[in-house]
């Protein structure tokens, strides 16, 4: 290749000046070292009028006319596209395609022969010295690898010498962010994060990627350069190793960690170049461990800045679930059978479709990857290396070229190494297998066909590891019986059915799959806050959402919430029952209706039905079921709610008597409590109309006693004079007595002197009660007075007379 | 060579001819050149392959991009294999002709048809706002 020679020539050339302290010419030392004196024209202009033709002579041979317009066109598109892939699959490929342009007008004749001065720097001689003793198949391939990478790096920038070399770090950073999507793209090195950049960058890495990439071009060459002069600047000092070459070539990867590359490199030159090579560039270093931070585990690549991913607030990876994709680059040698520079000698008019831009990518993804696989035997990837040179046609200008290593067949695959430890081993075995048979059919077919193909790796190997990735992480899953159910029954099912048909002996099969899944692990994205500042800095995102509320939880304790527990379940049960008994309610009520309504046949039959719901009733009152009383309890809770209340005056009339007679009583002996209770509703005066119905039918004795509950404990009767029902069932009770009194002479009211104790002492706490606090009544039964007659002399009834009526009247 | 062994993934049609079949039941053939990973699709050199009847007409399209979800299916063609197809290649002129006439006929028999029903009071909606399935 007759760039070989041009590089031969520069050497000779660059020798000569060392001490140039002058910046311009440092970077003219620097671009000559780069670009070399006859460095390819990267216009596109022309790379497009190149594929055109291309384009054109293929579209002759289809055979349709129109496909050479539309291939031509299609030619065009795809240089642009192979452009843009270059670069790194920014998104915004006008940018950078004004970026290259605007990178060339200024030099439109220049590049081709970039003998900017032919001072030399100082930088290359000494690595040319020192890896003298290798020969100059070494250097040769060295110098092409440093002329590539800085190429790449050069491309677009290096318009004007910078004068200043004050390079700060922000431009270093900027720069470093802007080079990022531009300059190396196809990496398959393990890239630190952004995290390794400088901490005053913002910890979101993605999003700032394409806004970056659209810095307007101005400030961009600048600071490449000024980077770049400071890298050589930096370099200057240690001459043996740390190349800014070696420094481009990593960057992307490497972050500005080791920016002071490897000082301490080995720089004894071996067997191979490429592990002089290798040495000089040093291997990249692999990330410490999975980066946690911000999301997801992109330590091995940068995605491209179009893919401004959700990745703050996403969950880590922490373990190497079943969706892991391998770390290592899967197979560069896709990139080797497509490499154009392996291809068939092409009519000698078309010089060779891949840029310069493109030939370098592809020399970098190679060694890489080989750098990568260490621990490989060097020779074969070597070979590998090698490949893109000599297995295209013998070098035109006799090119000075070591012996060939011994290599296979051109198109020979070296077995690849998928990371399939996640898999099942039958899964893996059959994988395995299945790979080898149809390794031998494609290795043949497929190489042809390929290396006559211009348009091959548009799309780069790092992006179909991204995409790759991206559909790993989709088989990510905290739970494979879950998510992957048919999958995991399959070959339980193999494996069942395998220690069958074998003996227990054979302990090899039972070989059982432990299916790693990712942690689930809680997370939350902490904004981050600025020391002494009042706010944070929220970034959201798909698993990040904005807070709209800043709900604080309130703890209780457990005692508490057993409390409140047992507090809410029992009304929940004293409502439960309010219904049921409702619903028979209502079925007792209108079982009238009903019995009018049905025909001759049924009336027995709702007759039964009934008096099984009258009877069911009653025996909801009771508490226990073969206690026969009506339970108090029960009473009283169904009278908490004002649902029961209703209900029970309600029930009443339907109630045969001596249950009735003990409701009554109840409600008597625990008025205040249902007073208290009532105070919010103040539904019990619901209850004196069925109340007196009752009372009405009560014995003399009944009435007795009913009275005594009303009194019941001390103070109760003030209670009772308090509340409104209380003073009307008092009312209700003492009329009662008095008509039986009066109605029957020898009623037994009178046998005892109890009705007569309770009277007075009924008469007295109404004396004494002050008029403020005895409620008016609802009714006031007329013979109250003749009753207090009987009992009270005659002072007495006239304070009983006023306040009573001062009370009736007032109501 | 499958990046992802154990699952199915475009990565390895990569740069090969296929064929794909549209949702609105255009035929592509082209050069996969790049996808991502909703299965979008970037074709080269693509041609839309018009059918009708035995007859068929290539109509050169430059560059595709397809979007994934109105794919229906993709298939590699291998260019080695020998093409013995009883399908003739005629112009592009030709082929759309012949697909008006297709259309037209079709046309045609779906109006008596919905006519027949008519009269029968039957009523087909017509699938206009419908999606096809």
């Amino acid at each position: 290749m007759f760039r070989f020679q041009s590089l031969d020539d520069d050497c000779t050339l660059e020798e000569e000046d060392e001490g140039l302290t002058a910046a311009e010419e440092e970077i003219d030392q620097f671009n000559d070292d780069t670009f070399g004196a006859g460095a390819i024209d990267d216009d596109w202009q022309e790379e497009h009028k190149r594929l055109a033709n291309l384009d054109e002579r293929d579209g002759q041979g289809a055979g349709a006319g129109g496909g050479g317009g539309g291939g031509g066109g299609g030619g065009g598109g795809g240089g642009g596209m192979e452009r843009k892939s270059d670069l790194g699959g920014t998104d915004d490929s006008s940018s950078s395609h004004l970026a290259i342009s605007a990178g060339h007008h200024p030099f439109p004749s220049s590049l081709p022969s970039l003998n900017f001065s032919s001072s030399s720097s100082g930088l290359p001689p000494p690595d040319v010295e020192d890896r003298g003793g290798d020969g100059d198949l070494a250097e040769s391939l060295a110098r092409l690898i440093l002329e590539a990478d800085p190429a790449i790096a050069g491309v677009g920038a290096t318009e004007r010498p910078c004068p200043s070399l004050s390079a700060t770090g922000s431009t270093l950073s900027t720069h470093h962010r802007f080079d990022q999507p531009r300059v190396l793209p196809q990496h398959s090195i393990p890239n630190p994060t952004h995290s390794h950049q400088p901490p005053h960058h913002p910890q979101h890495q993605l999003p700032p990627g394409p806004s970056t990439s659209g810095i307007p071009l101005g400030p961009p060459p600048t600071s490449m350069l000024s980077y770049q002069q400071q890298q050589h600047l930096l370099r200057r000092g240690s001459a043996p190793i740390a190349q800014m070459n070696s420094h481009s070539i990593w960057e992307n990867n490497m972050g500005f960690g080791p920016v002071s590359v490897t000082p301490g490199l080995v720089t004894h030159m071996e067997d191979s170049p490429l592990i002089s090579i290798i040495k000089e560039v040093g291997l990249p270093k692999l990330p410490p461990r999975v980066r946690n931070d911000e999301g997801l585990d992109f330590s091995e690549r940068v995605p491209p800045p179009r893919s401004s991913s959700p990745v703050i607030g996403s969950p880590p990876v922490r373990a190497v679930p079943i969706g892991t994709p391998p770390k290592q680059p899967i197979s560069h040698n896709l990139n080797h059978q497509n490499s154009p520079l392996c291809r068939s000698p092409f009519p000698p008019g078309v010089g060779p479709v891949l840029s310069q831009i493109q030939r370098a990518k592809l020399l970098n993804s190679q060694v890489a990857g080989f750098a990568r696989g260490g621990p490989a035997p060097p020779l074969l990837p070597g070979g590998g290396v090698f490949r893109p040179f000599f297995g295209g046609p013998p070098p035109p200008h006799g090119h000075r070229m070591g012996p060939l290593p011994p290599h296979g067949p051109p198109n020979h695959t070296p077995p690849i190494r998928h990371n399939t430890t996640h898999l099942h081993p039958q899964h893996r075995r059959m994988l395995t297998q299945r790979m080898q048979s149809r390794g031998g059919d494609r290795g043949r077919t497929g190489g042809d066909r390929h290396s006559r193909d211009p348009y091959s790796n548009l799309m780069t190997q790092k992006e179909k590891e991204w995409v790759t990735k991206i559909q790993m992480m989709q088989l990510q899953s905290t739970d494979p019986y879950l998510d992957d159910y048919y999958y995991q029954n399959y070959y339980e099912k193999m494996e069942k059915r395998q220690e069958r048909e074998r003996d227990s002996s054979k302990k090899e099969h039972t070989t059982k799959l432990i299916t790693p899944q990712v942690a689930k692990v809680e997370h939350t994205y902490r904004p981050v806050q600025f020391a002494g500042s009042l706010g944070k800095l929220t970034v959201s995102s798909v698993n990040n959402p904005r807070k709209m509320i800043d709900a604080v939880v309130t703890t209780r304790t457990d005692d508490e919430e057993k409390r409140e527990k047992q507090v809410w379940n029992k009304r929940r049960q004293i409502l439960y029952t309010v219904e049921k008994m409702y619903s028979l309610l209502l079925e007792v009520q209108d079982f009238e209706k009903r019995f009018v309504q049905a025909p001759e046949e049924d009336r027995e039959a709702l007759l039964e039905q009934h008096k099984t719901n009258t009877v069911q009733l009653c025996n909801s009152l009771r508490e226990k079921e073969w206690d026969d009383r009506v339970s108090d309890e029960q009473c009283v809770m169904i009278m908490s709610v004002r649902k029961g209340k209703r209900l029970i005056s309600r029930l009443l009339p339907f109630l045969p008597s001596p249950q009735a007679t003990a409701i009554v009583m109840a409600i008597a002996r625990n008025l205040p409590a249902l007073a208290k209770k009532d105070k919010q509703d103040q539904v019990l005066c619901w209850l004196v109309e069925p109340l007196s119905t009752v009372i009405q039918s009560l014995s003399s004795s009944a009435i007795t006693d009913l009275l005594q509950e009303l009194q019941g404990s001390e103070g109760q009767l003030a209670t009772v004079l308090h509340n409104k029902f209380g003073v009307t069932l008092l009312y209700l009770i003492l009329s009662e007595g008095e008509k039986m009194q009066s109605s029957d002479p020898n009623c037994q009211l009178m046998d005892d002197n109890r009705w007569t104790e309770l009277v007075f002492s009924v008469t007295r706490e109404l004396l004494s009660v002050p008029s403020s606090s005895l409620s008016p009544p609802l009714v006031t039964p007329a013979n109250l007075l003749s009753l207090f007659s009987r009992y009270v002399d005659r002072q007495r009834l006239e304070l009983l007379q006023n306040k009573l009526q001062i009370s009736s009247l007032s109501r | 060579m499958n990046y992802v062994p154990g699952t199915a993934s475009l990565i390895d049609d990569i740069d090969k001819k296929h064929l794909v079949l549209l949702r609105d039941g255009r035929t592509l053939i082209g050069f996969l050149r790049s996808i991502d990973q909703f299965a979008n699709l970037v074709f080269h050199q693509t041609v839309e392959r018009i059918h009708v009847g035995k007859k068929f007409g290539d109509i050169p399209r430059g560059i595709f991009i397809v979007r994934g979800e109105n794919v229906v299916l993709l298939g590699e063609i291998d260019v080695d294999k020998p093409c013995d197809t009883v399908l003739q290649q005629v112009s592009i002129e030709e082929i759309l002709e012949e697909q008006r006439l297709q259309q037209q006929a079709k046309q045609e028999t779906e109006k008596v048809k919905m006519q027949v029903l008519k009269d029968r009071g039957l009523s087909v909606p017509k699938a206009d706002n419908l999606d096809e399935y």
